[in-house]
């Protein structure tokens, strides 16, 4: 019966071989990547070349000779690198101050949208329809253009209890001005600090083993208060309140925010509030039921109910949606270059029109941005981590 | 991640349902009253605690103090000779005066379509609430036209648009479902026509396009040319080849990890730069390309959060009945996990025609906020910001308003996630 079987089948030819395939596939692909990417490289070579300009980065060591409005310490002599770094800060700063005041009023009204109160109900899910599905920008530019431009000139400054003035000038607050004796105080000021953490979580250990009340927020704000204010007395009262005034023309003293912060602060937080407090509500509604029942059979209240059984696990549900939020507001930030406001996207707007060097500019801008990203998206990543091992749902 | 298990509210997510388990939701809306009297409504809705009726007490204040405020301004304060002088301005930007029945022919060629679409489409029954707010709408849009209009040849001319919008209606309501594959290939190929309108035949060049016609044609081009690429960019991400998950990676974390006003400014100052000499692409072709580009991306991830929704099962079935990749993921994936991403894609079509008021960010483009931020540095109209710009608001907002109810409504026909 030998005979009869077929001969083994002939071996399948090379190029339907799968792995083969696979491997010439990859390397056309790469290949074809490579020979994009090497035109792309010579047209940049000798259109920069044409423009009498090179690919080098010595650039950002000469002086950069244009002024930036507001922010850390730069003249105009300062070399490129520094103006660059006065932009980066300008984006942090809003961005960061931006990222708190966002969430807070995102929580707010996240939580107004399921108020059991109609009007509240309707009032916060109007703000939602009407903030969301406008662009960003459009509002950024209506705070400047219409409302923070609009307001009194300076001579006429709107005056709060002859403390804080606003006017189409910026608006300034008081602030605090540091003395001799300061640097020991900051010593006190962190000892404060320990002592009330400290102090914390021992009345919360202890109100955990015996059930009785740890009034710790008294025990914490005490100590605190007593510290730093001994420290203050004990250093020679290093810091008294500096008061701004008004003069001619400008303000002096006190801390000044100018229209364009203040409108691009304002703009970015009440639109990212809007998708927040969305998120928020999707969260909240995202927790069972049956948490809610067994916080009333306890007896809680609305507040305590909220408080200590729906934030805590909402919020965990919440944090990589709000994530990218976070993510959104600071890349939003960069519509700053359409007011004049100086940050990242606008100093570097202005080097390129100063001197030119587009690709490297951009290649560190991008850079900049992308690292600001993965560096808000690790620290939420960590955040998200720490919550989520408390146990609970996963 | 499957779409039931992304995180809510990811990205710019319109309509968060919330269900993340079987569970209700733990602090539930109130339920519209039913058998009350109104008496009763108002007690349990407002004045249900001590705390409550202090809220009621404020929030009313605000809001009567708010609509005072906004009455005021609109009917008495506001002085809207800006708008109505700039009014086509607003419309198509710098468009030559005589090349204008081009964009005419366009908006009654959309009109047109639109009619027969809404014609096609299954009817919505008529409620009484329906009916009012279409009533309130028709009347505040007639009015609005009738104020701000003096020419009557454009009221004329508007006016010829909504009766092709009704005669469309009326022809989708004779001739039935039987036209809607046809409708949908005359949608697809709507778009270059309305571009061929504009340009070709001694047409007009897209420097000159502007207004909102021109954030409506950037966020057009935008969606259809990155769609494409999109699902490519997602299925190179899943491939198991390395070379071409990295790129696909790579490409997308890239432009997603970036603000679009670095693209734009890429696209404008860079752009060129790359290109061959000699190929002087003009500013608003280089800005378009970018926000495909940026577009891309972002569909990339929405298509790969429904390619991940579709089960092993489907593909091991289409490879058991001896398809190959490319059929496979035509003929069995793709449909499926592109019905889940409608709701994503939507919000972010949503999103990314927001976004084209980015345009004006750069300065050489004369999109709507544009040029409703320039229309104030005319000396007559100095110091009229914001009734210049409440209206590219208001223009931006019913778009996307309107599509965001609408695909609220898409999203419950399809019973996304019902599955």
């Amino acid at each position: 019966m030998a005979e009869t079987i077929a001969a083994a089948p002939p071996r399948p030819p090379l190029w339907r071989n799968v792995l083969f395939r696979r491997i010439v596939g990859q390397v056309v692909f790469a290949v074809l990547l490579v020979a994009a990417g090497r035109e792309l490289f010579l047209n940049l070579e000798f259109n920069v070349a044409q423009r009498a300009q090179d690919l080098g980065f010595g650039f950002l060591n000469s002086q950069a000779g244009f002024p930036i409005g507001e922010g850390i310490e730069y003249s105009t002599g300062d070399p490129i690198s520094r103006a660059f770094v006065v932009g980066l800060a300008n984006t942090l700063r809003v961005s960061a101050l931006g990222l708190v005041l966002a969430t807070i009023l995102g929580l707010f009204i996240g939580i107004a949208r399921l108020s059991p109160n109609w009007l509240v109900r309707r009032i916060s899910q109007m703000y939602v329809d009407v903030i969301r599905n406008t662009p960003v920008l459009i509002q950024i530019v209506f705070w400047w253009a219409a409302v923070f431009l609009a307001i009194p000139t300076i001579q006429n400054s709107l005056s709060f209890f002859g403390v804080a003035y606003l006017s189409n000038r910026g608006a300034v607050i008081p602030w605090f001005r540091l003395e001799s004796g300061a640097s020991t105080w900051r010593w006190f000021l962190l000892a404060a600090v320990v002592a009330a953490v400290a102090l914390w979580r021992w009345r919360t250990r202890r109100h955990e083993r015996t059930g009785q009340p740890h009034h710790r927020v008294r025990w914490s704000l005490g100590a605190f208060v007593a510290i730093a204010v001994s420290g203050f007395v004990l250093t020679g009262t290093p810091t008294d309140a500096n008061i701004p005034q008004v003069l001619e023309r400008s303000y002096e003293g006190g801390v000044r925010f100018s229209p364009e912060f203040a409108a691009l602060l304002v703009g970015l937080v009440i639109y990212t509030a809007a998708f927040i407090a969305e998120i928020i509500r999707g969260s909240i509604q995202a927790v069972p039921k049956g948490q809610r029942e067994a916080a009333e059979a306890l007896g809680l209240s609305r507040w305590q109910q909220l408080r200590f059984v729906i934030l805590p696990q909402a919020l965990r549900i919440a944090i990589p949606a709000i994530n990218s939020q976070y993510l959104n507001l600071m890349k939003n930030s960069s519509l700053a270059l359409a007011i004049g406001f100086p940050d990242l996207a606008h100093v570097s707007s202005s080097i390129i029109n100063q001197r030119g060097h587009e690709p490297q500019m951009l290649l560190l801008m991008m850079g900049t941005y992308l690292t600001i990203s993965l560096t808000i998206s690790v620290v939420m990543n960590i955040l998200n981590r720490s919550v989520a091992a408390k146990g609970g749902r996963r | 991640m499957s779409p039931e298990l992304r995180p809510p509210g990811s990205e710019e997510q319109y309509e968060f349902t919330g269900a993340v388990g079987q569970d209700a939701p733990a602090v539930e809306i109130a339920p519209e009253a039913q058998p009350q009297t109104p008496g009763e409504w108002i007690h349990r809705n407002l004045f249900s605690s001590t705390f409550n009726s202090v809220l009621t007490v404020i929030s009313a204040a605000v809001v009567v103090w708010v609509l005072l405020q906004l009455f005021q301004f609109v009917f008495v304060s506001g002085d809207w000779s800006v708008l109505k002088a700039n009014l086509r301005v607003y419309m198509v930007g710098r468009f030559p005066l005589d090349e204008l029945w081009r964009v005419w022919l366009d908006l009654y060629l959309v009109m047109l379509l639109v009619g027969l679409s809404r014609g096609v489409l299954p009817r919505r029954p008529w409620t009484l609430r329906r009916a009012v707010t279409l009533a309130v709408i028709a009347a505040v849009a007639v009015g609005l036209v009738l104020y701000l209009v003096e020419s009557g040849r454009v009221l004329a001319l508007l006016g010829v648009a909504v009766g092709i919008e009704l005669a469309g209606v009326a022809i989708g309501r004779i001739v039935g479902p039987r036209l809607r594959a046809p409708l949908l290939v005359a949608w697809i190929l709507a778009f270059p026509v309305i571009v061929i309108v504009l340009r070709a035949f001694g047409g007009v060049k897209p420097e000159l396009w502007g207004g909102f016609m021109l954030n409506v044609i950037v966020a057009v081009v935008a969606i259809f040319v990155s769609f494409p690429i999109g699902i490519l960019l997602a299925l190179g991400r899943r491939s198991t080849l390395p070379a071409v998950r990295t790129f696909s990676v790579g490409f997308i974390e890239l432009i997603r990890g970036v603000p679009l006003v670095t693209l734009l400014i890429f696209g404008i100052f860079v752009l060129p730069l790359l290109l061959p000499p000699g190929l002087d692409l003009p500013n608003i072709v280089l800005a378009m390309i970018m926000f495909i580009v940026f577009s891309s991306a972002y569909t990339a991830e929405i298509t790969r959060g429904g390619l991940q929704g579709v089960p092993d099962g489907q593909y091991e079935a289409a490879q058991a009945l001896g398809f190959r990749y490319p059929r496979m993921m035509a003929l069995v994936v793709l449909p499926q996990a592109l019905r889940n991403t409608i709701p994503a894609m939507i919000s972010h079509n949503i999103s990314l025609f927001k976004d084209t008021s980015l345009l004006a960010a750069l300065g050489f483009f004369s999109d709507l906020l544009s040029v409703a931020s320039r229309a104030t540095r005319d000396l007559e109209f100095v110091g009229q910001e914001a009734e210049a710009l409440l209206p590219a608001g208001l223009v931006f907002w019913v778009v996307a308003y309107s599509m965001a109810k609408w695909s609220q409504r898409v999203e419950r026909r399809v019973g996304v996630g019902e599955r």
